[in-house]
């Protein structure tokens, strides 16, 4: 991704000073407050329906926030996140279901064992020194093999997925509410919050500055002395895991997975979206991306469903949303190759 | 390589696009959603939502699906409404599930959300599982019109209903109406090869059907399965079929890989009495015969099947065809039976609260059903349909034609079938 | 690609750009041996009914022919552009609806569809990569192209659903029939796809190894930098290789329509088959595409009267990443 992100090199005395790097970071703590406030604050006006499309959207902006730390700072273009998000909704499920745990210790489960196939799976990629395009086909063929393995495990149901249960009682302890409730919401939302500022502290942190510095110039980091293998794989490990959390969510939410829900292609290709959109290596792009793609389909199919006389011949025309939204991503990969935060952020700065 | 440190000016950008972002989004649906829920709300219209996949690979019989719902509900309307709710008129609300679970479930929410007092849907099991919770949970009856897995049922749901038969009732009596076949024609089945796709739908009519098989003294020699996806050649798996010797080959899969399957057996000639399809996608659809060409004569198919006897389900198709310029198939008609079981329900009880819905779809008796089944629609405690069955079609003369049992024959039953 | 520019200009990626040296030729004979081998295994100890094997061996040829023909136009723009191009199996979609209109609505039979579907879709492949990816590919950016051609597949997949809708249609074959060899069934319309497999394979290796333009491509695609030096026009070339790899899938569209049912999202499960022919082949090898895709063929068909359904899709992919990390060059690649 090293061409995507910003190229801009900071001096070495930028870097290394510590209170430029706290100003910058505490900066960037304080939008994540505000954001995350108003975005606390929004489902007071909002309707159910509203909802159901704002808690995809969240799905979608964690899973891309996850997914740009391990491709947008790590520089390790992943095309298999499917792969986490599986592992993650489907031990969700499997303790859930058959085991009767608290959905909150089967995320964390769930998070550990994505953080560690991933690294296994980055591990072996590297240790065999895949890049850029054979990276990203190994990442898909193991979340295709994951898929496959799945539907022939009598053990995880083959390919009927699993249902959650609908319990006589609400509870935060397995995290199931009444229909509509906003708990639905402000969880993702912690989530969400939680992962960015995760990300922002990251960014910032030795590991992070060196993951980078290792995506941009892998021999002149080595030749520094990082050992690049490790901070990847530390990359890696969180980009993964949190991954994990939304498939968790997922399965919470829908009370549903099936090995398509889980470790489907489309699933990959949902991680990574709304990253590119918004921007790549970059805080609040997965964000900004998010917050396009996800009401995106459902605002063109409202359209379609009554649409304005001058649109009328569209009217039940199945694929269009689709097609709009891959016009989108052409043009966006085209125009906007920082996304569009990125490009928003040049701007301001000229 | 990090991010600039963002100065206030920027942040407070940032805010100020997320935000902006947000309550588009947040406005956009919610208007139009208010708009929809006014229009509901207003009149006396009684809403009632589906869910289909009108987008994705499954759209084509979606869509089919999606228009014969409408039909229905602008049938009942023509005729004056709900009567028992002083002539209310019905109005639905199509979601489109675009083939994907969660895409199904939060058009679910949205049409219970607008004011549906209760969903139809879906054609696709998975999709089927994740609205049926949906409608569980809100306490809006969800009548499914089609959706094979037993296990949807299984959850201990109260308010999902089932018009179709199930994976495990099809394979049985598939077989049992192989065997009656076969006796009814002096040339009793001894012995099947069984080809299916792999995957929960073609397992479980299987083992349903290799358990009743065993019974009524039919021996399966041989089950071979196949994948669900890149699947485009069948000679080898009906070779294998053929190589035990089965008087009859069976085949459950889906349209493209059943039209391989028909295909290859015509090409191998094996010598078998017939190649006889169980819940088959293709075999019995109108649009087989004219595909498959000489592959598809003779060939048998027991499914669940609209009524062509019925003149009733003549004349819906007739001005289906009219109106839509496509033939109606089975899946259309069983979405059109659905919104016609709920509307008798309204009528039965008497209220469009969608609880007192459920208990009347729970107790309601449709009868001379649109679908060629043993009696009226009526539903046992898990919700599935008592008299849900399958009959025999069969290619004939270009068309498919409903051979067994006799009291819905069009044509009669060609078995054992002569060599091509 | 794994290789940066300099590294390229020291070891070109493309096998096409030298004889091969027995040493090279290692590789695939041993696979070739490992093939036959395996073959005659599952004849004399595989219990498996002799018929049946050799019925399965001569599917899978014809399907990995089928492949092959996929495979030999994405082998060529993943090899000389670096493009991981999402949307050849769309593309292929796109030619056997082509096809589909042209008989549907003026009686042109499959075959002559075929050939004028070659140029249409070679112009298409040429538009695409001159108006969409040359910006990309030039200033070297690997996954924005990518990137380019998922939304390429998704709008090419969403378009033809507004247009035909979604129900299975098919294209009236003009040879229907099959023959028996050895006890197996062989349909002609599938040995008439294996021939034009092997055709399109030798007419682009003659073309890659005998003709200027092949010339020129093989230049690109070792050190595209030292090709615009002595004059060669680089954005041409990349359109012109992306055009040809586009007219392939004409070609297979074509050829596979009478067999295979048309929906609008048929040719997706072709796209990541074909990747893993590509790889398996060698970056950019002809040969290596046509005869990694005779060998997932067998593998697929003789490996499912052990591993019915999905297994043998496992085993494909397994073997996948297995070449990706211990031969990323491929069988026919060149050596490192």
């Amino acid at each position: 991704m090293t061409d995507m992100v910003d190229k801009q090199v900071h001096s070495a005395a930028d870097r290394d000073d510590p209170r430029l790097k706290d100003r910058s970071r505490s900066r960037a703590y304080l939008a994540l407050l505000v954001v995350a406030v108003v975005l606390a604050l929004l489902p007071l006006g909002m309707s159910d329906r509203v909802e159901t499309i704002a808690v995809r959207t969240l799905i979608f902006a964690i899973m891309a926030v996850a997914w740009n730390l391990m491709s947008g700072y790590g520089g390790l273009f992943s095309f298999g996140h499917a792969a986490f998000f599986g592992i993650g909704a489907y031990t969700d499920a499997y303790l859930v279901v058959d085991h009767s745990v608290s959905p909150w210790i089967a995320m964390i489960v769930g998070a550990l064992l994505a953080a560690a196939a991933g690294g296994a799976i980055a591990f072996l990629c590297l240790r065999y020194r895949l890049a850029g395009a054979y990276f990203a086909l190994a990442t898909f063929a193991f979340a295709m093999m994951f898929l496959l393995v799945v539907q022939n495990l009598e053990i995880l149901h083959k390919t009927e997925g699993f249902n959650l249960p609908i319990l006589p009682t609400y509870s935060w302890k397995m995290m199931q509410f009444a229909q509509g409730s906003r708990n639905y919401y402000w969880i993702p939302l912690g989530i969400l919050v939680v992962a960015l500022a995760g990300t922002i502290a990251f960014v910032g942190s030795r590991a992070g500055q060196y993951a980078q510095a290792i995506r941009d110039d892998e021999v002149a980091a080595a030749s520094l002395g990082i050992n690049a293998l490790r901070y990847r794989l530390v990359t890696v490990a969180l980009s993964c895991g949190l991954t994990a959390v939304a498939g968790a969510y997922y399965t919470q939410y829908y009370f549903f997975v099936g090995p398509d829900q889980g470790f489907g292609s489309g699933v990959s290709i949902e991680a990574m979206i709304p990253a590119v959109i918004g921007g790549i290596g970059t805080v609040w792009g997965p964000v900004i991306g998010a917050l396009v793609v996800g009401p995106l389909a459902e605002g063109i199919t409202s359209i379609l469903r009554n649409p304005p006389q001058v649109l009328s011949f569209l009217q039940g025309l199945t694929g269009l949303d689709v097609a709009v939204y891959a016009v989108l991503l052409i043009v966006i990969v085209l125009f906007m190759p920082k996304g569009i935060y990125g490009t928003l952020r040049d701007r301001w700065r000229k | 390589m990090k991010p600039r440190p963002p100065s206030i000016k920027k942040v407070s950008g940032v805010v100020a696009v997320v935000l902006a972002s947000a309550t588009l989004a947040a406005c956009s649906s919610s208007g139009s959603s208010d708009s929809k829920s006014g229009s509901g709300g207003s009149g006396k219209a009684i809403l009632i939502g589906s869910v289909h996949p009108l987008t994705g690979a499954l759209a084509g019989a979606g869509g089919l699906m999606n228009d014969g719902a409408k039909m229905a509900v602008a049938d009942i309307n023509k005729a004056g409404g709900i009567k028992a709710l002083g002539g209310a008129k019905l109005k639905l609300d199509a979601g489109d599930s675009q083939g994907s679970a969660e895409t199904g479930q939060s058009e679910g929410q949205r049409l219970i959300q607008d004011g549906a007092v209760a969903l139809v849907g879906t054609y696709q099991s998975d999709v089927t599982q994740n609205v049926a919770a949906v409608s569980e949970r809100s306490h809006v009856p969800m009548v499914i019109d089609v959706a094979v897995d037993d296990q949807i049922l299984q959850q201990g749901y109260k308010y999902t209903f089932r018009i179709q038969p199930n994976a495990t009732e099809m394979g049985t009596s598939g077989a049992d109406s192989l065997a009656a076949m076969g006796q009814a024609n002096g040339s009793p089945v001894k012995s099947v090869a069984y080809i299916h796709i792999e995957g929960s739908f073609g397992q479980s009519v299987f083992d349903a059907f290799k358990k009743e098989a065993q019974k009524k003294g039919i021996n399966v020699l041989k089950e071979i399965t196949y994948p669900a996806t890149n699947f485009t050649d069948a000679t080898t798996q009906v070779k294998e079929a053929a190589s035990v010797k089965p008087d009859v080959i069976v085949d459950t899969g889906y349209f493209p890989d059943s039209l391989l399957v028909a295909k290859s057996v015509q090409a191998l000639k094996p010598n078998i009495k017939a190649l006889y399809g169980i819940a088959n996608g293709a075999f019995d659809d109108n649009s087989f015969p004219a595909t498959a060409g000489t592959a598809g004569t003779d060939v048998l198919s027991a499914n669940y099947h609209y009524a062509a006897t019925s003149s009733k389900v003549v004349d819906i198709r007739k001005r289906f065809q009219q109106q839509f310029h496509k033939s109606m198939e089975t899946a259309s008609v069983l979405s059109y039976q659905a919104v016609d079981v709920i509307a008798q329900a309204l009528e039965d009880g008497k209220s469009s609260d969608p609880t007192k819905l459920r208990d009347a779809i729970a107790k309601v008796s449709v009868s001379n059903p649109l679908l060629a089944f043993d009696g009226p629609i009526t539903f046992d405690p898990t919700g599935q349909n008592k008299n849900a069955t399958v009959i025999v079609m069969q290619v004939q003369g270009g068309n498919v034609e409903q051979v067994f049992p006799t009291k819905f024959k069009t044509a009669k039953l060609v078995f054992p079938v002569p060599n091509k | 690609m794994t290789l940066s520019t300099s590294q390229a200009s020291a070891d070109p990626p493309a096998a096409e750009t030298r004889a091969f040296s027995l040493a090279d030729a290692r590789l695939p004979i041993a696979v070739t041996g490992a093939v036959v081998l395996a073959i005659v295994l599952v004849y004399t100890v595989g219990g498996r009914d002799p018929g049946l094997v050799t019925q399965s061996i001569v599917t899978g040829l014809l399907l990995g022919g089928v492949y092959a023909l996929v495979s030999v136009g994405l082998t060529l723009i993943f090899g000389v552009l670096g493009i991981v191009n999402f949307a050849q199996g769309s593309m292929l979609t796109l030619a056997m609806f082509l096809v589909y209109v042209m008989g549907h609505s003026f009686g042109i039979p499959v075959y002559v569809a075929t050939v004028v579907a070659i140029p249409i879709m070679f112009g298409f492949g040429w538009l695409v990569q001159l108006l969409l990816l040359n910006k990309l590919t030039i200033s070297g950016n690997e996954n924005g192209p990518l990137l380019i051609t998922l939304g390429l597949s998704l709008l090419i997949v969403n378009v033809l659903l507004m247009v035909f809708g979604g129900r299975p249609l098919s294209v009236p074959g003009t040879v229907d029939g099959s023959f028996t060899v050895l006890g197996a069934l062989v349909s002609y319309e599938r040995l008439i796809a294996f021939g034009g497999a092997l055709l399109v394979a030798l007419l682009l290796t003659l073309a890659l190894r005998k003709t200027s333009l092949g010339l020129a491509i093989r230049a690109v695609s070792s050190n595209s930098q030292g090709a615009a030096l002595v004059g060669v026009n680089v954005g041409r070339i990349y359109a012109l290789t992306f055009a040809i790899g586009s007219a392939c899938v004409a070609v297979a569209g074509g050829l596979v329509a009478p067999f295979i049912s048309l929906t609008p999202s048929v040719g997706e499960q072709f796209t990541i088959l074909a990747f893993v022919i590509v790889v398996l082949g060698g970056l950019g090898s002809v040969v290596g595409a046509t005869v990694g895709g005779l060998v997932i063929g067998l593998v697929q068909t003789v490996g499912a009267l052990y591993l019915p359904g999905t297994g043998s899709l496992i085993l494909v992919f397994a073997v996948f990443v297995l070449v990706l990390f211990f031969r990323p060059q491929g069988m026919f690649g060149a050596k490192q």
